[in-house]
C-alpha cells in the first residue's frame, strides 16, 4: 500500500503487515540483524521527476503486496539542500534478491542500475561524512548544534554497528 | 569494445543532452577518458580538484566501484557504467 502523507518529505510503499508492527528487513521470514542489514541489505536507486515516480509506484505496489519487493519509500520533491535535482526513489531488499527485484524495475523501464548498500548510506550519514556535513550546512547550523547533532548520529549508527548479533530496528538519517 | 554508459536525466547536459552513450576502454578510467574526448569537461564533473570522486557514486553493472577497484576496475564488452549524483545515495 502506498502511504502519501503530505506531511512527509518520503512516500512510502509498505505491505499493510509493516503498519501491524512487523519488520520489512526480513529474509526468508526471517528478520535480520544488524550485523545482517549492513551486510546484505541495500537498494536499487532510481531517479527521476514526481509524475514518472508516482506512476512507477502505482505499477510496483502489486509487488510489494505480493512481497516480491520488501519496501520502496521515494522522495516527495528533490532534496535540493543535499544537491538532488531530481527525486529519488529507492527500492529496498536483500543483496541476495537483488537480482529478482532488478528485473522487475527493469521491464518497467528502469535502465540505470545503481545498488547503493544501506552501510553505505549510514556511512555518509556519519560526522564528518559527506551528506552529514553537507545536509548541516545547509540548515545553517551553528558549530555547537553541529557537534550535538555528530554526537547523536554517532551513537545511533555506532549502535548498529557495535551491536551484530541484535535485530535491526531501523534509523532515521 | 563497446560499453554503455547512463547517467540520470538531470546531469544529461554531461553527454550533449543525452542520457546514455556508448564509450570504450579497457577499464572505467579509459572509458571515462574516451568520455572527456567526446565530452569535453566530462572527467571534470567526476574527478574533483583533490582526485576524488566527491560529487558522484560511479556504478559498474549495479555495483559500486569503490567496493571493486575504483577507476581502474576493468570493463569487458556490453558492461554498464552508471553515474548518479553522490547525495541519491543517501
Amino acid at each position: 500500500m502506498i502511504i502519501d502523507d503530505p506531511s512527509s518529505h518520503f512516500i512510502f510503499i509498505y505491505h499493510p503487515f509493516v503498519l501491524m508492527g512487523k519488520k520489512y528487513t526480513v529474509y526468508q521470514g526471517r528478520e535480520l540483524t544488524n550485523g545482517e542489514v549492513l551486510k546484505y541489505w541495500g537498494k536499487w536507486i532510481v531517479l527521476g521527476n514526481k509524475d514518472w515516480l508516482d506512476d512507477l509506484a502505482k505499477k510496483l505496489d502489486p509487488y510489494v503486496e505480493e512481497k516480491k519487493i520488501p519496501c520502496i519509500k521515494y522522495d516527495r520533491n528533490p532534496s535540493s539542500n543535499l544537491g538532488t535535482t531530481e527525486c529519488v526513489f529507492m527500492v529496498y531488499c536483500d543483496r541476495r534478491d537483488r537480482d529478482n527485484v532488478w528485473r522487475i524495475l527493469s521491464r518497467m523501464g528502469v535502465k540505470l542500475k545503481a545498488w547503493v548498500t544501506e552501510k553505505e548510506t549510514m556511512e555518509m550519514w556519519m560526522p564528518g561524512k559527506p551528506l552529514m556535513e553537507r545536509w548541516m550546512k545547509s540548515q545553517g547550523f551553528d558549530e555547537p548544534t553541529r557537534d550535538m547533532i555528530r554526537k547523536d548520529a554517532e551513537t545511533r549508527i555506532g549502535k548498529i554497528f557495535d551491536n551484530p548479533d541484535m535485530i535491526f530496528t531501523g534509523w532515521e538519517q | 569494445m563497446s560499453i554503455i554508459i547512463r547517467i540520470p536525466g538531470s546531469l544529461k547536459e554531461w553527454l550533449d543532452n543525452q542520457e546514455e552513450a556508448v564509450c570504450q576502454g579497457n577499464t572505467i578510467q579509459e572509458c571515462f577518458n574516451y568520455l572527456e574526448n567526446n565530452f569535453p569537461g566530462f572527467c571534470d564533473r567526476i574527478i574533483d580538484d583533490k582526485g576524488e570522486m566527491s560529487n558522484v557514486l560511479i556504478f559498474l553493472n549495479g555495483e559500486n566501484i569503490r567496493n571493486m577497484e575504483g577507476l581502474d576496475t576493468k570493463v569487458n564488452p556490453d558492461d554498464e557504467i552508471g553515474i548518479i549524483p553522490l547525495a541519491a545515495g543517501g
